[in-house]
């Protein structure tokens, strides 16, 4: 407990991180932060051409559709990237300063979350311009956002302290990571998807976060209780077992990097 | 830990594993497992030291003899292989100049990030800034980038980061070299000020003298392990017969 509360003294330096990644990130160039959200939307629109006008996918409101599920991918992936390499490219302070390590994995997931929070307006725009509307079903995008949060922190814990001594867990990462996105209903309803496989899609636990999503944004309807009950356990083990293997490997972190 | 110490050291040893080839990908580990030859060296050899507050402790001995090792383990940057390290309060450690300066941001900016790694509040920094710029002397170049800096003025902007923490426990390695005779004057007189204060430090230095100023006691590390402990003069007399 002791330890979470020295996070908490550090939280300053948190925050200074959190600033430093949204801002340096587009440093020096023209459209600056705006780049987070024109490169999600970039790649909505790619898909909408490819499944809806090419592949004739027949989904109603498929760009919102899309949208409420990339958005929330890409706050996953983002902090997935960024916080899996938050301590190797630390490496200089790692080792001339004492602080919790914990930080820099905080940080990384943090900034992804403040960014897909802004990102949220976006989706809301194109809700109520496209004539999908918003309704009360938003007062659960907290939960979920939580949720989210706490099930990415978990996986960055444990990848982050796995890098440092496996340098190639990036690599492998970076391809689970885009196979998820085609086991994950986030083009596609699931109900497209042929009875015989759907079982996949119920193993993947981004698939509930994500229907929680359309739920919400799309469908304007209360999330599956059950299933966001389920997926948050999963998240606290995850979180919690991360946590654990954090501290642990974090010991070794000044002498590896 | 015992009753007023604030740094207790207890049969602590310290080993790093040196890799002539170091398998860093998954394929290499795989593949050359057998040939992942590493030699364990053993830097440190059950080291036993209590410091208790307000003392000024100096670390003195040759290069290579783990000295910086040792504050490196007292700051938690590194952990022990064998053995314990404690420490009691807040600890500010200053091991190398300007860790986590940006060399794009200004003084200024510096301060305010250098001072978070430190784990001071926005709040407690704003109080600070001031007497921190008054310190470093670099009244007109604060609001430059760092990059533009001599080494001298980095050296001096970081020092008055770390030692307007208000730590209990100040651990400095090996620092002070830089800096013109003025500046390094007055820091002597502020770590002066700090011992005062009641303020334990801990510091690994080569120059003699001023350790003998400043310090009360002497830890002399020969080879990773405590050759003697005392005294300041004395230990320092005893070091320089071998040395010689």
């Amino acid at each position: 407990m002791s330890h979470f509360k020295e996070i908490f003294k550090y939280s300053e330096f948190l925050k200074s991180n959190v600033k430093k990644d949204i801002r340096g990130k587009y440093k020096g160039s023209f459209l600056g932060v705006l780049w987070s959200f024109i490169n999600p939307l970039l790649s909505v629109v790619v898909y909408a051409i490819v499944f809806h006008y090419i592949m004739r996918f027949n989904i109603e409101h498929y760009l919102i559709y899309l949208i409420a599920g990339i958005i929330p991918w890409t706050f996953f992936t983002t902090s997935i990237n960024s916080g899996m390499n938050s301590i190797l490219f630390n490496a200089n302070i790692i080792k001339k300063v004492y602080f919790p390590r914990e930080i820099l994995p905080i940080s990384s997931v943090t900034s992804g979350l403040v960014n897909f929070l802004i990102s949220c307006i976006i989706i809301l725009l194109f809700a109520i311009f496209s004539g999908v509307g918003v309704g009360v079903s938003l007062l659960f995008l907290p939960l979920v956002v939580i949720i989210q949060y706490i099930f990415t922190l978990g996986v960055v814990f444990i990848l982050s302290a796995i890098e440092i001594y496996v340098k190639d867990i990036e690599h492998i990462v970076n391809f689970i990571i885009s196979m998820l996105f085609y086991v994950t209903p986030i083009l596609y309803t699931p109900d497209l998807v042929p009875t015989k496989m759907r079982f996949i899609l119920k193993l993947n636990p981004l698939s509930y976060i994500i229907e929680a999503y359309h739920d919400i944004f799309y469908y304007k309807q209360i999330p599956n209780m059950y299933n966001l009950g389920i997926i948050f356990g999963i998240s606290l083990i995850i979180f919690i077992v991360g946590y654990n293997i954090f501290r642990k490997l974090q010991k070794g972190f000044a002498e590896e990097v | 830990m015992l009753k007023g110490n604030v740094i207790q050291v207890k049969n602590m040893s310290k080993n790093f594993n040196i890799y002539f080839d170091k398998a860093n990908t998954l394929k290499e580990k795989i593949m050359f497992w057998n040939r992942n030859r590493k030699e364990v060296r053993n830097v440190l050899k059950d080291i036993n030291i209590n410091i208790k507050k307000g003392e000024t402790v100096a670390l003195i001995g040759t290069n290579g003899s783990g000295k910086s090792t040792l504050l490196k383990l007292m700051t938690k940057i590194y952990y022990p292989s064998k053995g314990s390290v404690e420490t009691k309060g807040k600890l500010t450690s200053l091991l190398e100049l300007g860790a986590g300066f940006h060399p794009d941001f200004s003084g200024r900016e510096n301060i305010y990030f250098n001072a978070s790694i430190f784990g001071l509040s926005k709040k407690e920094i704003d109080k600070r800034i001031d007497k921190i710029i008054e310190f470093s002397e670099l009244s007109e170049f604060i609001d430059n980038p760092v990059r533009t800096y001599s080494s001298g003025m980095y050296m001096r902007l970081a020092f008055s980061i770390a030692i307007n923490v208000d730590a209990d426990i100040l651990l400095i390695d090996e620092i002070l070299a830089v800096g013109d005779q003025h500046f390094q004057e007055k820091c002597y007189d502020k770590l002066m000020e700090l011992k005062e204060d009641n303020t334990t430090i801990v510091m690994v230095s080569h120059s003699l003298d001023s350790v003998k100023k400043l310090c009360d006691r002497a830890i002399w590390i020969y080879d990773g392990i405590v050759k003697m402990d005392g005294n300041c003069n004395e230990v320092i007399e005893e070091y320089l017969k071998v040395c010689r």
